[in-house]
């Protein structure tokens, strides 16, 4: 029988197809100039994970790659097939929340469940997940398994996984945290080693997570928004530093005046080019007397930035408050701590539309060269520097002055060279930035993990060992490491 | 092709598959919304508009060279409700013109001779009798313009001549009750919507030119259409005629300009005197009239002359309205999906507290209809097992039934 009608005769008729226009529909994602269109050879929509297991273990036994996909929407081409023949396995079918529990702050979800779907269950409750910048569109449980970026709330932290339970090639079942051992899954470090973290943030995938549980974080009435304008990414890194230090602000970001704050902001239509280059958009929360005690500190802290301005015809190099309209604090508050929907879709600039980043993690000391060195490759490849875009996002608990780095490219995609332009930009930037030092990518995607992992000596061995003990028969979208 | 192959390209690369276009705006209410009812109802990828963009670059490309089940199925199963168009737009400032992408798309599939049997018998059913139904017998037979020269021509359309005459008897009952002097087409022919929409563009062009041909020999001033979709395509696809072309609800919101409207606004509906029904209504914005058209408030306020403060919002509305699901050649395809697209849009109605849900369109009238119906069967049946269910089954009307069920004249 051919693999068609065994996974129909698991996940029924209408849930499996190898038609043709269906697969080119999975073939390509935005990240299209580096990662080429494939189409899988069949789609499969498991409903449950007892169909996923069985899929599992039929591509196991036939040798077929599989490439599972939640949402999709990773911006990387992970979910884009690299083999001949593949499977597409699409768990938005899978899309339950299996529980959100108030008294443990925690969330349990299916793969299809998305961070708008999420909120919606959880602020019943005065809770939200941690969110990414990413429209709220994605898969909470792909985005915490790949170990994504949270700068909409900063002070969260990095790490939201509690535990999953994922199925391997052969059928079997990982449980990771304390759901290893009872059915508590609230716990992080059940036995042993990190599990959790593990088998988490390749660049592909061990095995399919079926369900994850999540941290959640309570959502507060008191909000307060403050943007200071900088000339220099060098000057408001003092006043970052401040606010990580105290632990004062939800949400901190520096972006400049072009680029996200206009999503930001919630509106095309502002002369934002009359502002300061550099924008700090920070939010303030918390109960009562802590939320005052917070926002009167911040206050004082810009204050100071404010009057270091002044004194400077000086060449002092202070921050600006700045004063918005009231909804522009609003659509920043909503989308920081409700889900991104405009502030992460704004690189439809004069009719652009596409977008390149390099994510990285560094320390705030090396911000002001990060962003030198991201004009200068611009500029030796050809990028027109107002396409040149920067945004740093500072991560509690600051230890190693943790943040996240994001060195943006806007672009036209349509535009015959582009593509080169960024692939030349990319070869050059990725060895600059490892020269610099970094603390780590964003995520390990296909171009930016092969000059990586040249450096990590015996590690680089000891992952595709590991891996292969998982997945013996190499069916995994083990990506771009193997 | 209508439009370029580099330019379609360049449209397409455009997507960066955010999927935002799915939903309805998130915030302020932070509920998830669904918005594309192709891709809702069937899931693959291929059924939201960045899977569809997929399709068309492949085929483009070279990369697809044979018709297959689920091609024919994702292009044409889609209402071209253009609601993720409107989406996407607001979110990433980016123009992508979906929906126009789409009708290239299928522009594309017909001269590949890659169309739907069931659209192809339309097209023949309308070179055979000018009408989409294939219907022989004429609307109110032997009834009569009231003035052959007047001013004002009422554009009836297939749906309402055919499938829900109501509406076209109400329109007339409006200008008789207004003492408006108006002429219907005898020879009235298909606007050619439902062959454009579904990429059967050659077949249109007689329609087109015979249509335009009578209207500027009619000596009208004004044609008025209770289809949005006639009138899309009038304003779309025709040459300039020389006269105006409004909706039924724009016409009868303009009665009261200048004329000082109940609150005083133009294009307020002002001008008619109406009883007020005393009952909850919700309004359902056409993807035609509002999406296409950008009318949405004219419909409101002429609703709001008939129920007062009892019109109810829907969660979805204006740009970001749930399709009725009849539209882009789904209805005569599509019946299972259609259906289900219109039941969602009743709950919808209901959960607004709704005791009837109006249109302005005959084509919405008729699929809500139906899946009210069906509901109300379906409701009896559960009631039957025992099951109660809260309310009962939902009214559907046009404005302008609504209109010439309580209007009592001009407002002096
Ligand atoms: C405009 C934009 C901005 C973004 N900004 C951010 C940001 O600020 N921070 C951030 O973290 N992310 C960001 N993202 C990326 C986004 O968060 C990712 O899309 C998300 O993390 C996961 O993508 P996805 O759910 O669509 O996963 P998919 O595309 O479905 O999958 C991604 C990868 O995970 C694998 N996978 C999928 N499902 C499973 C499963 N159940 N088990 C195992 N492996 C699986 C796939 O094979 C693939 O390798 C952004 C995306 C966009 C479009
Ligand atoms: S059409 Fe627009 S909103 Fe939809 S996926 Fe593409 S870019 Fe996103
Ligand atoms: S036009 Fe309507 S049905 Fe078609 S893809 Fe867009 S939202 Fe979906």
């Amino acid at each position: 029988m051919n693999f068609l009608k065994l996974v129909q005769g698991v996940v029924g008729e209408e849930n499996a197809t190898s038609d043709r226009a269906i697969c080119a529909s999975y073939s390509r994602d935005q990240h299209w100039h580096f990662v080429p269109a494939k189409n899988p050879a069949f789609v499969v929509r498991p409903g449950d994970k007892e169909e996923v297991r069985e899929v599992l273990v039929l591509a196991n036994r036939e040798k077929v790659p599989v490439v599972p996909y939640s949402t999709g929407i990773n911006v990387r081409g992970l979910a884009i097939p690299v083999h001949e023949g593949s499977v597409l396995l699409d768990l938005s079918r899978m899309n339950r929340i299996l529980e959100v529990n108030p008294e443990m702050k925690t969330a349990t979800v299916e793969p299809g469940v998305t961070f708008g779907m999420l909120l919606e269950e959880t602020r019943k409750h005065k809770l939200r997940p941690a969110f990414p910048d990413a429209p709220l569109t994605v898969s909470v449980l792909v985005n915490y398994y790949l170990r994504g970026i949270y700068q909409t709330s900063a002070a969260d932290g990095h790490d939201h996984t509690l535990s999953y339970e994922m199925i391997l090639p052969n059928g079997e079942t990982l449980k990771t945290g304390s759901r290893s051992l009872s059915e508590m899954p609230y716990f992080r470090y059940g036995v042993g080693p990190d599990f959790t973290g593990v088998f988490s943030a390749h660049p592909g995938t061990c095995g399919v997570v079926t369900e994850l549980t999540a941290k959640l974080y309570r959502l507060y009435d008191n909000r307060k928004v403050y943007f200071v304008g900088f000339d220099e990414v060098g000057a408001a890194t003092k006043v970052i530093y401040n606010l990580m230090n105290d632990e004062l602000a939800a949400s901190i970001r520096l972006v400049d005046n072009q680029s996200w704050l206009k999503g930001i902001c919630g509106t095309f239509d502002f002369p934002y080019e009359e502002l300061p280059k550099f924008v700090l958009c920070v939010l303030v929360e918390g109960v009562d007397g802590i939320f005052e005690a917070k926002a009167k500190l911040v206050q004082e802290y810009l204050a100071d930035s404010a009057d270091s301005a002044d004194s400077a015809d000086s060449g002092g190099t202070g921050g600006r408050v700045l004063e918005f309209p009231a909804e522009f604090a609003r659509t920043f508050e909503e989308e920081s701590l409700g889900g991104a929907e405009k502030s992460c879709m704004v690189f439809g600039l004069q009719g652009r539309g596409n977008y390149h980043c390099i994510g990285l993690y560094g320390p705030l000391t090396l911000a002001a060269e990060y962003y030198a060195l991201h004009e200068k490759t611009a500029l030796e490849v050809g990028i027109p520097q107002d396409h040149v875009h920067f945004y740093i996002d500072p991560i509690y608990s600051f230890h190693g002055q943790l943040c996240y780095f994001e060195l943006d490219v806007f672009y036209d995609g349509s535009e015959p060279g582009a593509g080169e332009k960024l692939r030349n930009y990319n070869a050059k930037q990725f060895q600059r930035l490892l020269d610099l030092g970094i603390y780590g990518w964003f995520r390990p995607y296909a171009g930016i993990i092969e000059p990586t992992v040249e450096r990590i000596g015996h590690l680089a061995e000891v992952w595709k060992k590991f891996l292969r003990v998982l997945d013996p028969n190499e069916i995994m979208n083990r990506g771009k490491l193997l | 092709m209508g439009q370029e192959r580099e330019e379609i390209l360049s449209a397409i690369q455009h997507c960066v598959k955010c999927k935002l276009c799915s939903i309805a705006n998130f915030h302020p209410a932070e509920e998830w919304q669904p918005l594309c009812p192709s891709g809702e109802f069937y899931g693959y990828q291929a059924f939201y508009a960045p899977g569809k963009l997929e399709i068309f670059r492949e085929i483009l490309e070279g990369g697809l060279t044979e018709s297959s089940e689920g091609l024919l199925k994702s292009v044409y199963a889609c209402t071209l409700c253009g609601a993720c168009y409107e989406k996407c737009r607001q979110v990433t400032s980016v123009e992508m013109r979906l929906p126009e992408l789409f009708e290239e798309l299928r522009g594309e599939l017909v001269r590949k001779g890659w169309s739907l049997s069931v659209h192809r018998e339309i097209a023949e059913k309308i070179k055979e009798t000018r009408n989409a139904y294939g219907e022989r017998q004429k609307y109110r037979d032997g009834a009569k313009s009231t003035n052959e020269n007047a001013e004002v021509l009422y554009f009836i359309g297939c749906t309402a001549r055919y499938r829900v005459p109501e509406i076209a008897d109400a329109m007339l009952e409006i200008f008789d009750k207004l003492g408006i002097k108006y002429q219907v087409l005898g020879e009235e022919w298909c606007c050619g919507s439902v062959l454009l929409r579904t990429g059967q563009v050659e077949a249109a062009k007689e329609l087109v030119a015979h249509n335009s041909e009578v209207i500027k020999n009619s000596g009208a001033k004004t044609v008025v259409f209770t289809c949005p979709g006639c009138l899309n395509t009038f304003k779309k696809n025709y040459p300039e005629l020389g006269v105006e072309l409004v909706h039924s609800t724009q016409f009868l919101a303009g009665l009261g300009e200048g004329e000082g409207g109940s609150d005083g606004d133009e294009s307020s509906g002002g001008g008619l005197e109406v009883k007020k029904l005393g009952m909850a209504v919700a309004y359902h914005d056409p993807c035609h009239l509002g999406r296409d058209l950008g009318i949405y408030e004219e419909p409101r306020a002429v609703l709001k002359e008939v129920a007062g403060e009892k019109v109810k919002e829907m969660k979805r509305e204006r740009e970001q309205a749930w399709c009725c699901g009849s539209g882009g050649g789904v209805k005569s395809a599509f019946d299972e999906f259609a259906l289900w697209c219109a039941g969602e849009r009743v709950k919808e109605a209901r959960a607004a507290g709704a005791e009837a849900l109006v249109s302005a369109c005959p084509f919405c009238k008729r699929n809500l209809k139906e899946a009210a119906e069906r509901e109300a069967e379906e409701r009896e049946e559960t009631e039957k097992e025992g099951e109660e269910k809260e309310g009962k089954g939902m009214k559907i009307y046009d404005v302008v039934e609504l209109v010439s069920k309580g209007l009592e004249g001009r407002r002096k």
